[in-house]
């Protein structure tokens, strides 16, 4: 990289050279050259589905580059899977916790290492527990190292991972939206870890896209699009506004549509709901031509209210009135049956069958509205098919192409379509454009924009704060199951939204 | 609450300063513990309710038909700790039984038959191994198969012929050692060998990773495939090993033998509390679930229940143990 | 995999799924074509319409099965438990009607026990969330057990002239009633299948049960109906069973469930779900069971029998897992 001053104190430790990876004909990332030194935190930032984290999975080995290659020390390399990479010193934190449950914290930091034994050929078990004990110590964490895996907290088994990579002697790690799931508390813990990591010389390649993060820890900033990188350069060189823009690609007023509007009579109404420990005491209102937002952090509880809506799960208490009406939702039927549509988080694992066709999808939720008699009417199936794809503009693919052979944003659009082919009056978005590129992007925000229009009511969960800023007309926060505050557009402030969900006052002075 | 049957809690450790009632806890955690009380409690009331049942001939009758299944069930459990299954091991035993048979009426000895027995299981285990894991064949349709292929050829080879082993070849299943007979002997050094393997090996720990979280194993790049082979190995040696106990404790050998072996080595695995999930079990719990099937079935024969209803009796034993495992795993979504 | 997926698109979508493997039916039903000409030619004698239709009695029972066995392995699941039910029913009919029971009685109270059978393991499957293998296994061994138990190693054979009409009729002398009811039987199942939104969610249900959910598919009750459907298939072949040997007896059915897994499996499906036709299963069962009427015809041991169809399992497994990839 040329305008990237490195001190010879720091070591190049390993790089990606040219590398693009496509699957099938989708191309995930294109000509990415990437170098990473010794004690420098690396940010890589871009909108969902602009190819980090397949720049991530082939620098660690769970992918092999269609074309480039990966550098350690100077040297080319081929991993043939992620223990090559960490063989090579680089390890991967993934956002998902990936712990074994039933086994001990020692187990799952020694697992798949070289564990210390006795001269007669017994894992050394006080060795590993001293190790553990004292790799999370210096991460700050003092639990019970021989308690399983399973009863950890988020934030803890995010630690507990940091510690495994520690003791894999690992040069480099790489972090997948690390504090995704985490409070603020934990967060700035979170960061004085990678801050001893720079200071031990490992390179962190911090993958997120909470850009104030960004300019908390990082030297250096990447930016992907579109699976290309668009800028490589030192933070301090960067702003937050700058980086929008180069992520987004274009102003972001131009990514989202939204046309403002009267504001209907409620049409759902949520009191004291609870669902077992998972949240509890929800209440709100959703009015018929709004967009309510339903922002907070992973695991706060957001989709987990969606599905009690939803019907996937059990109400222990409160009430749900639709029109004023109690409405006692068991099961997703009887949520189609009073009008309730959904788009859920995942899109590849919850919201497609993805052998079936584009046609087949579609039509997948609505079936028997193209049932005669007992049998399947084909042709109602196509023509409707037809249409809804012509509406949710699907574009590149036929009706009968299996969907998994579509780009993600294709993908998110026949949810959409499947979803509004049950003709719902309230429609429930789950991170609607996770992984999704750009141009589709701006396509779903046009439909639900045009939604709330023609008088949909719509409750749109989202991590991404532009999002919810942009779009909604008002927005709930949740934090760890309870619902903390709600802010109507006109006092949205992406600092208030954010520590409210984080657990945090603002501070005035501070702010 | 529940743990894993980590070495650490039990290999004292004296900067940990649970004592008491928390070791106690974490006793109780262990997953072979339900069985094992279970077990405690049946030879209660056995010995109080049933005639016979409380002597030490009675006993060690029972320690001797339960042999076999722990053999088997020492490594058949390995397999289901990585979340697969094999049900092949009535027919696998049976083919050793044969081999055992045949090499011993030609060459008498022990040794020779045994070595003979264990090659043909390990081929066989391995055979069923490698068709599970790289060729990609769910472990249920290769063993299940396997069961009709063998039981197949034996009833072809065997079916005419009756084996009479002398008794010179029948060391494993008839002599003892300061009273107690050789094959108990056999079967605790094995499990302690387990044991050792289990808790001081890549391949041990990685069982238990691969079966528990099969994409987090993944990630780690740990080798899948290798490991659940070992475990089929292992069953089938284990088989090999099992069939010259089993042939030295009869004595002949008809075509039809080890018919629902299978069923009753699962049972024992599972009642014994491994998950047939995968990930969650200890290397006792064959052990304890083999001693309780083991007793129930002694109980029945002393009451005179009919033998035909042992297949019933397994069959709501199964039905039990996994419910109640899928009970827990409800409970704690639930939790969650 | 993808390069996969757009062959499966040119052919057609979906639907594609049971479709493009009608390339698949089309060329197991010519390798059925050779099989039986080869057997004709190399046994002589063997060659003879009446004989061939007569030797389909042989296998009419596990075509019911293997049907129903169709539907459940496409949702991803499997049913281990067949043999032993059938035996449960047999031995339903017969010793419910040796107490006293009119035969037409017994005959119902028979394949009511078949449904009742299959809906528990699709109720324990479903309630406790386990896998239906395991659930399966412990039922094999319950309703064999409960067989063995009522049976005691007994059998009942007195039965009246009028019963035999469900294993041994033949219209016009030659084809079997029960060859004329699978024929029925194929034919709705196909329909079942290929035709209705129920068939849809039995293909979605072994691709992607969370989606499915997430769709609105009643998954569990569509599970308990696959299982239930199985239940009265194996009423139904166990009372042609009885029937037919005119006799019931607790160790009816051994080894059902592996050859109905096995043709299930020839005929195309993946053993994983999500893909099988009932044609495939046809055609399957026609190559399986004209396998062993040849070769018991030929006077080679019937023990070889379970042998033949073990390796066909593993062998045809194999083959649906590796051979797209190899190309």
């Amino acid at each position: 990289m040329p305008d990237v001053s490195s001190p010879s104190s720091r070591r190049l430790l390993c790089a990606l050279r040219n590398v693009s990876k496509h699957f099938g004909n989708i191309q995930a990332c294109q000509d990415i050259d990437l170098e990473l030194y010794s004690g420098e935190v690396v940010a890589v930032v871009g909108e969902n589905g602009a190819g980090k984290s397949t720049v991530s999975k082939c620098l660690y080995g769970l992918y092999s580059p269609s074309r480039g290659h990966v550098e350690v020390n100077g040297k080319p390399v081929a991993f043939r899977n992620a223990s090559d990479g960490e063989k090579a010193g680089i390890v991967m934190i993934p956002q998902e916790l990936d712990l074994f449950p039933e086994l001990s914290v020692v187990e799952n930091i020694w697992m798949g290492l070289e564990r210390p034994r006795y001269w007669h050929g017994a894992f050394n078990s006080s060795a590993m527990e001293r190790r553990a004990r004292q790799l999370l110590h210096q991460l700050g964490l003092i639990v019970d190292v021989t308690t399983p895996a399973k009863l950890l907290s988020a934030a803890n088994g995010k630690l507990v991972e940091v510690a495994r990579a520690l003791n894999a002697n690992a040069q480099v790690i790489i972090m997948d939206e690390p504090t995704a799931s985490l409070t603020e508390r934990e967060v700035s813990n979170l960061f004085s870890v990678v801050r001893a990591l720079k200071r031990s010389n490992v390179a962190v390649l911090y993958i997120t896209h909470r850009l104030e993060e960004v300019f908390e820890v990082c030297d250096r900033t990447v930016v992907l699009r579109d699976g290309k990188m668009i800028s490589d350069r030192p933070a301090d060189q960067e702003t937050e506004a700058g980086l929008v823009k180069k992520m987004v690609g274009r102003p972001v007023e131009q990514l989202f549509v939204r046309h403002f509007h009267e504001i209907g009579d409620v049409v759902l109404e949520v009191e004291g709901l609870h669902s077992g420990s998972t949240f509890q005491d929800v209440s709100f209102q959703l009015h018929k031509g709004e967009i309510l937002g339903i922002s907070g952090l992973i695991g706060a509880g957001r989709s987990e209210i969606v599905e009690t809506l939803f019907g996937l799960r059990d109400r222990t208490a409160g009430t749900i009135r639709l029109h004023g009406e109690v409405a006692n939702i068991s099961c997703v039927r009887e949520a189609f049956d009073h009008g309730i549509g959904m788009v859920p988080e995942e899109r590849r694992t919850l919201g497609l069958i993805l052998p079936f066709s584009v046609k087949n999808n579609v039509t997948f939720s609505s079936l028997l509205r193209f049932t005669r008699g007992i049998f399947i009417d084909t042709a109602a199936e196509d023509k409707f098919a037809e249409k809804a794809a012509r509406e949710v503009t699907i574009v590149g693919a036929g009706l009968d192409d299996p969907v998994s052979a579509l780009s993600g944003g294709n993908q998110q659009k026949v949810v959409v379509a499947k979803a509004l082919a049950r003709n719902p009056r309230i429609l429930i978005l789950d991170e609607p454009t996770r992984g999704v590129d750009i141009g589709a992007k701006s396509e779903i925000y046009r439909i639900i924009d045009g939604l709330a229009k023609q008088g949909h009511a719509v409750l749109m969960v989202s991590s991404e704060l532009n999002e919810i800023l942009a779009m909604c007309d008002r927005t709930l926060v949740m934090r760890e199951g309870r619902l903390v505050s709600s802010f109507d557009r006109k006092d949205f402030s992406p600092d208030e939204i954010g520590s409210a969900a984080a657990g945090v006052a603002v501070n005035p002075s501070v702010a | 609450m529940s743990h894993n049957p980590d070495t650490e809690t039990f290999a004292g450790n004296p900067s940990n300063r649970r004592r008491g009632s928390a070791y106690f806890n974490t006793l109780l955690a262990r997953p072979e513990s339900p069985a094992l009380l279970f077990l405690i409690l049946l030879l209660v009331v056995f010995s109080v309710t049933t005639n016979g049942f409380f002597s030490a001939s009675n006993f060690l009758g029972i320690l001797e038909q339960v042999v076999i299944i722990a053999i088997v069930g020492l490594a058949v459990n390995q397999v289901i700790l990585s979340a697969e299954i094999d049900v092949s091991v009535g027919s696998v035993l049976a083919v050793c039984a044969f081999i055992y048979g045949n090499i011993a009426m030609a060459y008498g000895g022990n040794l020779l038959p045994l070595f003979a027995a264990l090659a043909v299981g390990t081929a066989i285990g391995f055979l069923n191994g490698v068709l599970s894991t790289y060729g990609r064949v769910p472990s249920i349709i290769t063993t299940l198969g396997a069961l009709f292929i063998y039981r197949g050829l034996i009833l072809l080879l065997a079916g005419a012929q009756v084996l009479n082993v002398p008794k010179s070849s029948r060391v494993l299943g008839l002599s003892d050692l300061a009273g107690i007979p050789v094959s108990v002997i056999v079967l605790t050094v094995l499990t302690a060998a387990f044991y050792w393997v289990s808790n001081n090996t890549n391949w041990g720990r990685n069982i238990y990773a691969v079966g528990g979280n099969e994409s987090g194993a993944n990630t780690l790049g740990l080798p899948a495939y290798r490991t659940r082979l070992i475990a089929f190995v292992l069953s089938g040696s284990a088989c090999g090993l099992a069939a010259a106990v089993f042939l030295g404790q009869i004595g002949q050998l008809q075509a039809t033998a080890g018919t629902s072996f299978e069923l009753r080595v699962i049972t024992a695995v599972v009642l014994g509390g491994t998950s047939i999930r995968g990930g969650r079990g200890s290397v006792f719990s064959p052990i304890v679930g083999a001693l309780l099937v083991g007793v129930i079935l002694n109980a029945m024969t002393l009451n005179r229940v009919p033998g035909t209803m042992e297949l019933f009796v397994l069959g709501v034993l199964i039905l039990l143990s996994v419910s109640s495992e899928g009970l827990r795993q409800r409970y704690l979504e639930k939790k969650i | 995999m993808t390069g996969n997926n757009t062959r499966a698109a040119r052919a057609g979508g979906l639907l594609t799924n049971p479709f493009s493997k009608l390339g698949r039916t089309t060329v197991l039903a010519i390798i059925f074509v050779l099989q039986i000409t080869l057997t004709s030619l190399l046994v002589p004698g063997y060659f003879s319409v009446w004989g061939l239709l007569d030797a389909s009695r042989a296998f009419v029972e596990v075509g019911f099965i293997s049907l129903a066995m169709t539907l459940i392995i496409i949702t991803g699941g499997i049913d281990l438990s067949v043999g032993a039910l059938l035996a449960l029913v047999s031995v339903t009919i017969g010793f419910s009607y040796q107490a006293g029971l009119p035969l037409g009685a017994a005959c119902a109270l028979g394949v009511l026990v078949g449904v009742a059978g299959g809906t528990l393991n699709g109720l324990i499957t479903t309630y406790f969330r386990l896998h239906p293998l395991v659930v399966t296994l412990g039922t094999f061994a319950l309703f064999r057990g409960i067989a063995f138990a009522v049976s005691d190693a007994d059998a009942v054979s007195s039965f009246p002239r009028w019963f035999s009409f469900f294993g041994q009729y033949k219209f016009g002398g030659m084809v079997p009633a029960q060859l004329v009811l699978l024929g029925i039987c194929a034919v709705i199942f196909w329909l079942l299948l290929a035709k209705t939104p129920f068939g849809r969610y039995v293909y979605a249900l072994g691709h992607n049960p969370t989606a499915s959910r997430f769709s609105g598919v009643a998954t569990e009750k569509v599970t308990v109906a696959v299982y239930a459907i199985m239940g009265l298939m194996v009423g139904l072949a166990g009372l042609i069973h009885t029937s037919r040997i005119f006799s019931a007896r607790g160790n009816a059915g051994f080894g059902l469930e592996l050859v109905a897994i096995a043709i299930v499996v020839m005929g195309g499906a993946r053993i994983l779900g999500g893909s099988g036709t009932i044609w495939g299963t046809v055609v399957g069962l026609l190559i399986l069971s004209y396998l062993q009427d040849g070769l018991s015809f030929a006077g080679v041991r019937g023990d070889i029998g379970l042998t033949i169809i073990g390796f066909a399992l593993i062998l045809g497994v194999f083959l649906n897992e590796n051979i797209q990839k190899i190309r």
